[in-house]
């Protein structure tokens, strides 16, 4: 005991009750940890455990006369009640996938709807561009007619510039052969 | 020149402050009401019959893909949120992830016929399916500790849903090795000992029972919690600690029959997991179909689960990427001290989608 630090009583205590607690365990180790005493136990909990399933059935059987609810009567209720909450909870699993099958048939739908939207967008837009390509295609016969005419008119021009031509031609050589003639006269 | 005391080396000096602290610590402890439990905020998004799937929502989320937590069937899951600043669930909430916690609850008398493989078709799959709904993310993380790592686990073999990352903290996969009495465990095995009928005559294993269990494999006699607490009762933070840690190892949930029949006998006895011989409704349990990410954590100071249970597990997997780290951790103070959440974002990070 020194005067530096302060005496602690219980320290040397708690070491002495481990050492003491070792020991004893270890002691009794010593008696149980054989094959003897293992049978002995097993000897002792049959007689234990035939005992008490005698008091159990004299109990049911005394229970039953005196109309008292015995522990298997409540295990039977408490046992309805599991099966009870067993089936509840097999409902709502199967309310869950049915929930989830909706679900994912909503979505389904949904991305039909959108794809059936784009088509019939694309519908109109090829209607109205079929409107146009028709309009554009009357206006082009009507130009296609009026080229044809033009055409026609060209071509009466050309064999009507043809026969002035040749009526020209006449012309000039009738001119030609005249004053041959107008010669000859003056000469007498 | 006064004369000194001739009984001064005698009587000790005592720290008189220290002391008064202590004792006043002490009878707080005797007096107080128990300490507040679970402050992380949280919403209860699904129950089924003494199970709830609660949600954490995270403080900023940061990450896509939520954390389910899938606890044991030993003991109350509220040691992953034991204390303000040491919570596993705090931090991971505030480090941005989304958790998901099922709380197996206590089971009832009625529950006495649910097994390992009932608690995993109805229960784990519907939480997990949830649990992916409520937070629409497309894929998920489980993470298991002890118990629950082996029920995470053999889940993830044959899970249909998408579970991304798999991590496991001081989980049981190879039965063999056992840390207690080993003429017991060889008794269970050669059948010296049976515990059929009084599973049959119980129904299910009442809370006192279960600690027992646990006392018998560790430690039968067990005082030392209360010597450490008086050595150190002045520490009012150590005596907070004390009180919650305290809390919860008492805190015991009684344990379906049917369970522990295939706890004992299934996977203890006949070590069918890493065998690949259970099965879980009409599907074999082949851990070589877990595709997810696998981290494996295990305890060093662990005196519960030894290492050479977990390890079979990296090699049984066929995960792409596997990690393997051991910590400088026991078995429960890997939850009660936080250090877990450190650990998972660590290795989650990277993992769980960044937003």
């Amino acid at each position: 005991m020194s005067d530096k630090k302060n005496y602690d009583p219980y320290e040397s205590l708690n070491k002495f009750s481990l050492v003491w607690e070792k020991q004893i365990n270890d002691f009794i180790f010593l008696i149980t940890n054989n094959k003897d005493f293992v049978k002995m136990s097993d000897r002792g909990t049959d007689l234990h455990s035939r005992y008490l399933e005698t008091f159990k059935k004299n109990q049911e059987a005394l229970a039953s006369v005196l109309n008292l609810p015995t522990k298997n009567d409540v295990t039977n209720v408490a046992n309805l009640t599991l099966q009870a909450e067993e089936k509840m909870e097999t409902l709502e699993e199967q309310i869950w996938d049915l929930q989830d099958s909706v679900k994912s048939q909503n979505k389904e739908i949904e991305s039909v709807v959108e794809v059936s939207k784009e088509i019939i967008k694309l519908t109109k837009q090829l209607k109205t561009e079929l409107v146009k390509t028709k309009k554009e295609l009357a206006d082009t016969k009507g130009l296609h007619a009026e080229l044809q005419e033009l055409k026609f008119e060209l071509l009466k021009l050309n064999d009507f510039k043809q026969e002035f031509e040749t009526i020209k031609e006449l012309i000039k050589e009738e001119k030609s052969s005249e004053p041959v003639l107008t010669g000859t006269a003056s000469g007498n | 020149m006064a004369a000194d005391s001739p009984l001064k080396g005698l009587i000790p000096d005592l720290d008189y402050d220290k002391e008064m602290q202590r004792w006043a610590n002490m009878f707080k402890v005797l007096s107080e009401p128990e300490p507040q439990i679970g402050h992380t905020p949280r919403n209860e998004i699904w129950r089924k019959n003494k199970s709830v799937l609660w949600h954490y929502p995270a403080k900023q989320k940061k990450y896509e893909i939520p954390l389910f937590f899938v606890y044991s069937l030993f003991n109350k899951p509220y040691i992953l949120d034991i204390a303000p600043k040491t919570s596993v669930i705090e931090g991971l909430t505030n480090m941005g992830y989304e958790v998901y916690l099922l709380d197996w609850g206590s089971p009832g008398y009625e529950d006495k016929k649910m097994g390992i493989d009932t608690y995993i078709e109805k229960y784990l799959r519907t939480a997990v399916k949830r649990a992916i709904r409520h937070s629409g993310a497309e894929e998920i993380t489980l993470i298991g500790y002890c118990l629950g790592g082996t029920i995470a686990s053999i889940y993830a073999s044959i899970a249909e849903e998408p579970i991304k990352n798999l991590i496991v903290a001081t989980v049981p996969i190879d039965f063999q090795p056992f840390m207690g009495p080993d003429k017991w465990a060889e008794g269970l095995r050669e059948g010296d000992i049976d515990f059929e009928r009084f599973i049959d005559t119980y129904g299910i294993i009442p809370p006192k029972l279960v600690e027992g269990m646990f006392r018998a494999i560790g430690a039968p006699i067990y005082f030392t919690n209360y010597t450490n607490l008086l050595h150190r009762a002045h520490d009012s933070k150590y005596v907070d600690k004390w009180r919650r840690m305290n809390k919860w190892t008492l805190d015991q949930v009684p344990f379906a029959g049917e369970a522990y029949r295939q706890l004992a006998s299934d996977l203890f006895k006949e070590n069918k997991l890493i065998k690949g011989e259970i099965m879980v409704g009409n599907k074999q349990v082949d851990l070589r179909n877990i595709k997810a990410n696998l981290f494996v954590v295990s305890g060093s100071r662990d005196n519960l689960i030894l290492e050479e249970q977990s390890k079979p597990l990296m090699d049984l997997a066929s995960s792409k990427d596997k990690s393997y780290i051991t910590v400088e951790a026991g078995h429960v103070s890997l939850a009660l001290t936080g250090l877990f959440a450190k650990i998972v974002h660590q290795w989650a990070s990277s993992r769980s989608n960044p937003l």
